[in-house]
């Protein structure tokens, strides 16, 4: 029993899979994005260059490992873990292959929560502890973007766990089941407000303002090569995993047997689906200057995920 | 990072933004930007000197690698100079041909832009379209002149390849391709609401300001000024067509996105009406090795803004003295000005702008004893 | 939100790269390729040697020994010389992938010989001589 505890937390649901996750839907992502464009995206690594994420993730690992002189040296060693290795934490609470995460407690939501600032935060450190001006600057972008987009997200996050009366994210999948309908059908608003600010967590355009390319050379992380950037990007992948599941578990039933169809397909149909839909909507757009991010989060987002709190309150969509 | 100072953000050499090495030094107060210094030399590459080392008709070849891709501009120009310093007319199907090349070379250098600058504003599924959509005439050259980018079909006394009237044909189903495509282009940046935010009242050059600085080309005309070597001192074939200079009131970088666009389409016009009025004849004459002395100035609109050439002659097969004024050179005082008082994420944009080809300036070298490194004023 | 219809009718097409290595642009006729020598036709006149604005053809030697050569690395494929030929001797292949790593193999020696006279690019005989 405790053999089968370990292999679920290592391998599947746990660790492993995730981190095969992960690189699947950096592949996803690229490939949808290209052919948005009109390119191929990854193409000979693999069959149509799946494991190109993978080739990415070893060759950055075999890199010369460059550490400026002017950095903080922990900071900037520590950081880099700390990042792949926290949203990998949280995705044990998401349920993903029964409606029943392998760690679950009332009120983890809230921990998904703080794990998205936490996030923020370390992106913010990282960027600091590199000493680099673009770098310095990127992590106060990213700042002031938590600052803009983290309150709408609580506030419209916390609707779902008003309807299933429970603060945890397996409570609010087994409500789902319970009432064989989805957040997406009662909370539409929630779910859109939800997806804006996702795309602003992880940094896509229109909401790449921390990574600017061609602003600000590649933001906070302008200073991190070799391992250090690998685990980075490995996080950034952790993390579309975990902003995936988050939004299939809340507003798509999440991971649900349909018919014949396991959980866990289901759980990875649906994820797919939202990162398709991310990259698809970060080819649409151009980027935002910060000022004006900050200013539309607050003025148009912020009262619609007033408008939903206050729609599941008078009881609709609950 | 304290409130009180300025905090120094170097731009270049090396910079995602620009393609080419220059320097920028932004003087940063949180985030506008208070001063700029420009220090350009990077890519000084001799070219003048190497024109005088080189026979007139080998010239035009050195003259074709001044820019990168305005290859038609410069050789025209070139040609230009030196025809007249020759006495030698050049045939009208030839000048109708070099019309034909220059504006064929507008068309693809704005798209190139329209796609640099949608990058820029991080807009990277229109800077993928567009270049998509550019090489249609990149096609076209290669099947005209021989070549994509180094086109070598102009020569002094004429031009080295005809358009035969298949390869007419050829070229007006390309345009009417691109034609469409055009349209689409100036659709999605009159509307896109994300590029709208980024470009409009970014980068304002004021109408007095675009004069007082000599701004060229299509930055100047974003101010409000029909500034045109086309329709001022019509050169090639410019005094038979039929065209309007494209000018807009909004002065930022939406006008000069505006202005390119819809410069495009006016020369898609003018390549039509020049295909339709293609005069029979030579499109090449003979031109003498040695050229009597003298002194010429030319002029020509390349798709950045007036290209001057200068050359003077002493009676030997080598120019005596040649100079260059490359559009970029005369923009980057104008591009000083608008730096100053904008967000940083402005700074690229910006600098895309104005269309820049740094590499095509570089004249300048600093020497300066006793001092470390020579800042341009 | 503007370039949605064109971002959707572009997942339906098929994407407009191409797959470089393994399928390649056709090159249009008249391009200007490496430039390839007939030495059947050459009559040795040094007229390409003078009209190549980089010098990237010189004569070497004398008489009918002489040997052209033609560096490569220096050529701007400009088609002068193919121009300027008398004999038609010189054309330009369509032959575009010419980067390499030694410039030592960039240089081509072509000798006038009554024998044999395989294809004008396949008698490129690399040389040391740099």
């Amino acid at each position: 029993m405790v053999a089968y505890e370990i292999f679920q937390l290592v391998v599947f649901p746990g660790a492993l899979f995730v981190i095969c996750l992960a690189f699947l839907y950096e592949w996803v992502d690229r490939k949808l994005f290209a052919r948005v464009q009109g390119r191929y995206g990854p193409l000979y690594t693999g069959p149509a260059g799946i494991l190109q994420p993978v080739a990415d993730f070893l060759k950055l690992l075999s890199k010369e490992d460059i550490v400026p002189r002017a950095c903080d040296a922990n900071l900037f060693f520590a950081v880099p873990v700390m990042y792949a290795a926290l949203p990998l934490t949280a995705l044990f609470i998401m349920p993903i292959a029964a409606p029943e995460a392998l760690v679950s407690f009332e009120g983890d939501l809230i921990f998904i929560l703080f794990s998205f600032g936490l996030m923020t935060l370390l992106i913010f450190l990282a960027g600091w502890s590199s000493m680099s001006r673009f770098s310095a600057i990127g992590s106060v972008r990213s700042a002031l973007q938590m600052l803009s987009y983290e309150i709408p997200l609580g506030l419209v996050l916390v609707c779902p766990a008003i309807a299933a009366r429970s603060l945890s994210v397996s409570g609010i999948v087994q409500w789902q089941a319970a009432n064989a309908t989805w957040g997406a059908a009662l909370q539409p608003i929630g779910l859109a407000v939800v997806m804006v600010c996702m795309l602003a967590e992880l940094e896509l355009v229109p909401f790449d303002i921390p990574e600017a390319e061609t602003e600000i050379v590649a933001g906070w992380r302008t200073e991190f090569t070799g391992r250090r950037l690998a685990l980075f990007r490995m996080g950034r992948d952790l993390e579309i995993v975990l902003v995936s599941a988050l939004v299939v578990s809340l507003y798509l039933g999440g991971a649900q047997q349909l018919w014949l169809v396991p959980a866990a397909a289901m759980f990875v149909i649906k994820t797919a689906a939202v990162v398709a839909v991310f990259s698809f909507a970060r080819a649409l757009f151009a980027r935002f200057r910060i000022d004006q991010m900050i200013a539309g989060m607050w003025k148009y987002l912020l009262p619609i995920a007033v408008a939903q709190v206050v729609l599941v309150q008078m009881g609709l969509g609950a | 990072m304290g409130y009180a100072s300025t905090v120094k953000v170097p731009f270049g050499p090396q910079h995602p933004a620009l393609k080419e090495p220059e320097h920028f030094l932004f003087e940063v107060d949180g985030d506008t930007v208070v001063g700029v210094t420009p220090r350009i030399g990077y890519v000084h590459r001799g070219i003048e000197k190497a024109l005088e080392l080189s026979t007139y008709g080998h010239g035009i070849y050195l003259a074709e690698r001044i820019c990168g891709i305005c290859t038609i501009a410069h050789t025209c120009c070139y040609a230009q100079a030196v025809e007249e310093l020759m006495g030698i007319d050049v045939p009208p199907r030839a000048n109708y041909i070099r019309t034909i090349m220059s504006e064929l070379e507008r068309l693809h250098s704005h798209s190139l832009w329209v796609g640099l600058v949608a990058h820029e504003a991080g807009f990277d599924t229109l800077f993928m379209y567009a270049w998509r959509d550019r090489e249609v005439i990149l096609n076209l050259f290669q099947e005209l002149t021989g070549g994509r980018v180094l086109h070598a079909i102009n020569t002094l006394g004429g031009v080295r390849r005809d358009i035969s009237p298949e390869m007419a044909d050829k070229v007006r189903r390309a345009l009417e391709h691109f034609e469409g495509r055009t349209k689409e282009y100036l659709r999605i940046v009159r509307t896109e609401p994300t590029f709208l935010r980024r470009t409009r009242d970014v980068g304002v050059l004021k109408p007095a300001d675009a004069a007082r600085l000599n701004a060229v080309g299509p930055t100047l005309r974003a101010s409000g000024i029909k500034g045109d070597v086309r329709r001022d001192d019509p050169y090639v074939a410019y005094d038979e067509m039929p065209f309007n200079v494209i000018t807009s009131d909004s002065c930022d970088v939406f006008g000069r996105t505006e202005v390119r666009t819809e410069e495009m389409m006016e020369s898609i016009g003018i390549i039509r009406h020049a295909l339709e009025h293609l005069p029979e004849g030579v499109f090449r004459v003979r031109a003498p090795r040695n050229v009597p002395a003298g002194e010429c100035v030319s002029r020509v609109e390349a798709p950045r803004g007036e290209d001057m050439h200068y050359a003077r002659s002493n009676g030997t097969a080598k120019p005596d003295r040649y100079k260059v004024r490359a559009p970029t050179l005369a923009n980057i005082p104008a591009l000083c000005k608008m730096l100053v008082g904008i967000h940083v994420a402005d700074i690229p944009i910006i600098l895309a702008g104005i269309d820049p080809c740094f590499s095509c300036m570089d004249r300048m070298v600093f020497v300066r004893s006793g001092g470390s490194t020579g800042r341009a004023r | 939100m503007s370039i949605v219809g064109e971002a959707l009718r572009q997942l339906r097409r098929k994407p407009c790269t191409v797959r470089y290595p393994a399928e390649k642009a056709p090159v249009p006729p008249r391009f200007r390729g490496m430039p390839a020598w007939d030495m059947s036709k050459c009559i040795l006149c040094v007229l390409c040697q003078n009209a190549c604005p980089p010098g990237a053809i010189r004569l070497i030697g004398k008489g009918p020994e002489a040997e052209i050569e033609y560096l490569m690395d220096r050529c701007i494929f400009c088609e002068e010389c193919a121009e300027v030929c008398p004999k038609r001797a010189i054309v330009m292949s369509d032959r575009f992938e010419l980067a390499g790593f030694d410039r030592s193999k960039m240089v081509f020696r072509f000798r006038k010989e009554k024998e044999k006279q395989p294809e004008p690019p396949k008698h490129s005989a690399p040389t040391a001589n740099g």
